[in-house]
């Protein structure tokens, strides 16, 4: 197995002594079939303990793991080593508030993806509905949905929450109310589900302070997604969704929606 | 004005939409044409004399599709200018900048009008 | 990463119980050549407003009778024009082949019971129309039909 040297800068930053974030640097022999995270974790077994980062599941499903690397947001798990020169600078994720070293504030994230309602919305819960207390009995009463159906979001659901898409995105920097990539794929994942009934809900949030209009489709979100979830085409349609909302809602005025522009 | 702007934000979107779809594909045998052939000589000026010139324009087609030749471009022009000053540190700014843009297409694109209709 | 971005960029709305450091985007992000292209088409608004205000000009000026019409014509072969004009063909072009490789996928997948054709066929279908306008349009202006 052939081993060579790489240098490894840093962000690090504690809450407790640090004013802003610094950098530290690690040279460190490296294997030629390692990924970025392996490094790092070379680095915090072998090294210094003191680093921060996080990591889970190393296959690229559990989102855990992503991190600038060379200033472009990365699966650190997915991303080989040997596609970089011999100094590769590590920062936490862009965008985002640090917490410590390489670790992101994620609270931000979860209240934008919260606020499309990621669930299967009912404009009222059936009778034959399954919940805990009342399981299926037969095929009445689930939602039946066909492969087609499924077919129509099935690659919008993929998301595993890795958050490049933020990292990547000019508008998520710059302007805070965006719902951002992510959000707005969930949301519109939910919108296109055959299940679902809750359109009108989430074209209000979609048109709402964090508009999906503020896109302006640099395409970054789906250069970097892991995961080909494409979230630029969801955006896209979602604001072509909110416009049909917009129109219909000039011919027939519904409920709530003087309510518009408020979260 | 944000809340106004949010309000107003599908109809400007549409009518950005169109400017980049309908928008680009006018603009490119326009500028052809009228910006670089006929300016360079490599086309017959007369077919831009004043009669023919007029009687293309003035017909029901011929005002619809210049009315979109000025129109259309205008607010692709300013959503994406809007767009460009939001990347750079843009988004407090945007109250003013986004009034200024729509404004100036919201004028041309009334003059654009008068000017097709009084052909 | 040396560039702050907006300080309340993915902050939430109740701080925690940590002190953070503020967002921060990548230096000189704008010098990455995806985001380049990205800044280049968003700048070719200000060619497209310029575009629609020469042809309100050109369009007015036809309203305004013959001589008014054969001085703004002339005017229009004026260097400074005709390289604007340059600048403005390069830049429809560049804002043509880049909104339409996107525009396939930003259609909805479905809209009541009617699907959209399958991308490549709408890619297609984009291009056949913008060479078949231009092809059109530029012949009738250039007095070739009618």
């Amino acid at each position: 197995m052939s081993e060579s040297k790489k240098t490894f800068v840093i962000t690090r930053f504690d809450p407790d002594k640090d004013e802003v974030p610094k950098t530290q640097e690690y040279e460190i022999p490296v294997h030629e079939d390692w990924k970025v995270l392996d490094a790092i974790n070379f680095i915090k077994d072998e090294v210094d303990p003191t680093i921060s980062h996080r990591w889970s599941c190393r296959m690229a499903v559990c989102g855990s793991c992503g991190m600038m690397v060379n200033g472009e947001p990365k699966l650190t798990c997915k991303t080989r080593l040997s596609d970089y020169g011999d100094r590769v600078i590590v920062e936490p994720l862009a965008n985002f508030p640090v917490i410590r070293d390489l670790v992101s504030e994620l609270d931000g994230f979860m209240e934008k993806f919260q606020a499309v309602k990621p669930w299967v919305i009912r404009a009222k819960e059936e009778a034959g509905a399954v919940s805990a207390s009342n399981p299926p009995k037969s095929s009445k009463g689930t939602f039946v949905q066909s492969a087609a159906e499924l077919a129509e979001f099935k690659q919008f659901s993929l998301c595993i929450n890795c958050m490049l898409c933020y990292a990547a995105c000019p508008v998520v920097a710059n302007e805070p109310e965006f719902l951002g990539p992510a959000a707005i794929a969930l949301g519109h994942r939910y919108n296109l589900d055959s299940r679902d009934q809750g359109l009108d809900e989430r074209n209000e949030v979609f048109r709402g302070e964090g508009t999906v209009f503020s896109c302006s489709f640099a395409n970054e979100c789906s250069e970097v997604c892991p995961k080909n979830v494409d979230p630029a085409a969801a955006v896209n349609q979602a604001k072509f969704g909110a416009v049909i909302d917009w129109a219909t809602s000039l011919v027939l005025p519904r409920p709530g929606a003087s309510k518009e522009g408020g979260k | 004005m944000r809340h106004f702007l949010l309000r107003i934000e599908p109809v400007i979107w549409l009518l950005f939409g169109q400017g980049l779809l309908i928008g680009t594909m006018l603009l490119t045998g326009w500028v052809l044409v009228v910006g670089i052939g006929v300016p360079l000589g490599l086309i017959d000026p007369a077919a831009l004399s004043f009669d023919r010139a007029h009687a293309l324009g003035s017909n029901i087609i011929g005002r619809l599709v210049l009315a979109a030749l000025i129109v259309l471009p205008l607010w692709k022009g300013a959503h994406h200018l809007r767009h460009l000053s939001i990347d750079f540190r843009g988004a407090e700014r945007d109250v003013v900048v986004a009034p200024i843009l729509y404004g100036i297409a919201t004028v041309a694109s009334l003059l654009g009008v008068l000017a097709v209709a009084r052909l | 990463m040396a560039g702050p971005a907006h300080p309340k960029a993915m902050t939430p709305s109740k701080p925690g119980r940590t002190r953070t450091a503020p967002p921060q985007m990548p230096a000189s992000w704008w010098s990455h050549p995806r985001i380049r292209t990205y800044l280049l088409f968003d700048a070719t608004g200000l060619v497209y407003l310029l575009l629609g205000l020469v042809a309100l000009r050109v369009i007015w000026a036809l309203g305004a009778g013959p001589e008014v019409w054969d001085a703004t014509l002339a005017s229009l072969s004026s260097p400074l024009y005709v390289a604007f004009h340059v600048i403005g063909l390069v830049s429809v072009i560049f804002v043509g082949v880049r909104f339409f490789s996107f525009f396939p996928k930003s259609q909805p997948p479905r809209i009541g019971p009617a699907k959209p054709p399958p991308q490549p066929v709408i890619l297609a279908g984009l291009y056949v129309a913008w060479i078949g306008v231009t092809v059109l349009f530029g012949l009738i202006l250039a007095g070739r039909i009618f």
